[in-house]
């Protein structure tokens, strides 16, 4: 590294071994891409129930405004149709909030309390750097003394630089061994803390699309004529909208 | 030189017009038929009612032809004019024809029904509104939903994406599932185009399809304002037209109005039919597809207990316990409170408490509170505004004057002498005007001091906090820590400065 202008202040040997140093930076990188993780998971996970209280919301909208019409009261299968879907609605978003509720137990909390470890993580890097910086900072000033002459008052700073500079050393070399050893096993810690959430969150998903599956199921049966394929429906369709085109009083010319 | 074989040259219109007048023709040769027969004859009576039978039917083609005629008049009018064509068309006759609509019209409103009546019509008109709102509605609810469901569906498998990949390790043999999931098709993309083929391009065919009526509706109602206001004076010729005219669109209407409804109702039911098949699919596909991930049974309960313990354990790295303030307050909070006293609700003073008092002690004795006192140390008690006491001692047992032991008929106990005055019977009403001028004085001074002691000792347990001694005097510099929460205060004494819990602190005035 002789190339590098030699900056007042730096010590001249590396203090810390380039290993040491990658391996931090390795363990603190895993942990800062887990901090953005975490971050953007509770956003799209916040985003992702409100999406489904809309969509059931929406859903029984249409069940309502059909159950509010006048023609209810002119038709009574109709009437009897529409009651049928609205129960199925109500269902649906009842259904839709317990799972919300599930999730947000089981999913969206342990997210949020796991993120707040991280700025004492953050925090806890920053002083390891801060004591590093203090520890080069006096290194330096050690080996500024080495290099001069070794007259008395010269020794005598030598020593007190040497005192000053053992326990921010040892400061140092704690936060970072500290780290180094704790680092790994928050890393880890996630395996276990979030499997259960993903587990919950699939099973959440799934009950409800399964109940959602039966009450609609149930909903076809109960009305549908038997038999009708999409097909016949989409030729009935077809076959009504010419008998109406056909009709004077709607003819285009 | 007639050719040989040549037959009446005809085109197409006269080959067409043939039947028409031959039709025509029959009432004609009935008629003269008949009045060449004299009424003594036996065929008489078959040659009447033959006559009367024909024109019968040449009466009804013509309103047939009527009807169909008013039909298409009306209905292509209003589709190509331009505004121009519109204002050309205003005229003296068609601004009073639109006029005497309008007098009928409210006439109808104020004086009730009209003498011209189709309960028929009336009926169909009714559930044709209805369905053209049902369709329309219909059309802007699932057009809704279905946004919503191609929003909702995508986002909620992108997060169990992500939340896969926190829980597992790149390399394990979960890899498999994770595939699975990562690779799954939206579930919403046979949903959004079956419904719009099935459901949504129907009813917004239909939906077009109701104008067209709507407005003949709308011309019906003209007759039958115009045919209205004619019966009310004598018959002629208007009168008949606007009979004839309103008859003839009202008996088409009628008809295909019938029509009209029941396949549109048709078309609504198959529509919705469909789409409840279609949610169910999506249900199924949504299901399947969350299926693929392979799960150990696991209850609910022991989630929160594996979870509580793992962080437990992060939370116990000492580069969690070192560096993070509210963390402690956080786990403070989680311990159990010192319960704090709750004093017995204390019965309000009543006339006869105050009637004891007057009766057992004399004048001298006797004190108001001038605001309300809130008991904060043991023997206090609580004193509403202008209750009255009686003081017994003007000293408490420390031997502070500041303090005095009252009766207030119902219980003994302490209060700052601060807060009495001297009662006076007479002068009371202008002592509560003067009253409430000191309570905002207090008021301000309070804000501004913010003085508290410690009504408890407090033991410090970390750098964050403030350690006190009882009935120690602390200057609060805020009134919540640092995440908002409100028991934990910050209070500085002494040169030294550090959060306590609020609950520990009691309000310091005059002392």
């Amino acid at each position: 590294m002789s190339w590098i202008p030699f900056k007042i202040g730096q010590p001249k040997k590396q203090i810390v071994p380039k290993t040491v140093e990658r391996d931090f930076e390795r363990e603190y990188g895993k942990l800062q891409q887990l901090e953005e993780q975490t971050k953007r998971l509770q956003k799209d996970m916040k985003k992702s129930t409100d999406a489904d209280l809309a969509m059931s919301k929406s859903a029984m909208k249409i069940s309502l405004d059909l159950l509010s019409n006048p023609l209810c009261e002119q038709d009574q299968d109709f009437l009897n149709m529409v009651t049928a879907l609205d129960t199925a609605m109500k269902r649906m978003d009842a259904f839709n909030q317990e799972k919300v509720n599930q999730i947000q137990k089981t999913v969206i909390e342990p997210l949020k309390k796991f993120g707040s470890v991280f700025p004492s993580l953050n925090m806890a890097v920053k002083r390891r750097e801060q004591a590093l910086q203090d520890y080069r900072r006096l290194q330096a000033k050690v080996e500024k003394y080495e290099e001069k002459e070794k007259t008395g008052p010269v020794l005598a700073k030598l020593h007190q630089a040497r005192e000053e500079l053992r326990p921010v050393r040892e400061d140092f070399e704690a936060k970072n061994k500290q780290l180094l050893d704790e680092m790994p096993r928050f890393y880890g810690s996630r395996l276990d803390y979030f499997q259960p959430s993903f587990e919950s969150l699939i099973r959440a998903q799934v009950v409800y699309y399964s109940e959602m599956h039966k009450i609609f199921g149930d909903l076809t049966q109960q009305l549908d004529q038997p038999g009708h394929s999409d097909e016949q429906r989409e030729r009935e369709n077809e076959a009504k909208l010419s008998e109406l085109r056909a009709l004077s009083i709607v003819a285009d010319d | 030189k007639t050719p040989i074989g040549k037959s009446n040259l005809l085109d197409m219109g006269s080959l067409m017009i043939k039947p028409i007048q031959r039709v025509m023709k029959y009432p004609l040769l009935l008629c003269e038929l008949r009045n060449s027969t004299p009424p003594s004859h036996p065929d008489y009576k078959a040659l009447e009612d033959a006559f009367a039978a024909v024109k019968d039917i040449n009466v009804n083609i013509n309103e047939f032809k009527r009807r169909k005629d008013l039909v298409l008049k009306y209905k292509k009018n209003d589709e190509d004019e331009s505004l121009k064509d519109k204002l050309s068309k205003l005229n003296i006759h068609s601004i009073s024809k639109k006029s005497k609509r309008v007098t009928n019209h409210l006439k109808i409103l104020t004086r009730g029904e009209s003498q011209v009546k189709d309960n028929t019509f009336n009926k169909e008109e009714k559930m044709f509104r209805a369905l053209e709102k049902t369709v329309r509605h219909c059309m802007k609810n699932i057009s809704f939903c279905l946004q919503h469901v191609q929003d909702a569906l995508p986002i909620a498998l992108q997060s169990v994406r992500e939340l896969q990949e926190i829980s597992y390790n790149k390399d394990e043999e979960e890899r498999g599932s994770s595939e699975t999931l990562s690779n799954a098709p939206n579930p919403c993309h046979d949903f959004a185009s079956h419904l719009q083929r099935l459901v949504l391009n129907p009813l917004s065919a239909l939906l077009s399809l109701f104008p067209g009526p709507q407005k003949l509706i709308q011309k019906r109602y003209d007759k039958l304002l115009d045919y209205n206001s004619y019966l009310q004076r004598s018959a002629g010729d208007e009168s008949d037209l606007a009979k004839k005219e309103y008859e003839a669109l009202n008996a088409q209407l009628v008809e295909e109005l019938q029509v009209f409804n029941q396949a549109a109702r048709e078309i609504l039911l198959n529509c919705l039919c469909s789409l409840i098949t279609l949610l169910r699919d999506l249900m199924f596909v949504a299901q399947r597809t969350y299926s693929t991930v392979v799960l150990a049974p696991l209850l609910v309960s022991s989630i929160s207990e594996i979870q509580n313990r793992v962080l437990e354990e992060v939370h116990n790295l000492n580069f969690v316990k070192d560096n993070s303030a509210t963390f402690i307050e956080r786990k403070l909070s989680f311990e159990k409170k010192k319960p704090v006293q709750i004093l017995p609700e204390v019965p309000r003073q009543t006339d006869t408490h105050r009637s004891k008092l007057l009766s057992t002690y004399s004048a001298e004795e006797l004190y108001q509170a001038k605001r309300k006192c809130n008991a904060t140390q043991e023997y206090d008690i609580n004193l509403l505004e202008g209750e009255l006491v009686a003081v017994m001692e003007q000293k408490d047992p420390l031997g502070s004057t500041s303090r005095w032991l009252v009766d207030t008929g119902i219980v003994k106990g302490y209060v700052y002498s601060s807060f009495l005055k001297p009662y006076n019977p007479a002068k009371v009403q202008k002592a509560d005007t003067e009253n409430r001028f000191c309570d905002d004085d207090f008021d301000n001074i309070k804000v501004d001091e913010q003085i508290f002691y410690a009504v408890h000792a407090f033991q410090a347990r970390s750098d964050h906090e403030l350690s006190l001694q009882e009935y120690q005097r602390v200057h609060i510099l805020r009134f919540c820590d640092l995440s908002g929460n409100k028991e934990w205060w910050l209070a500085e004494t002494q040169g030294q400065k550090g959060y306590v819990p609020a609950n520990y602190l009691g309000k310091m005035t005059y002392a």
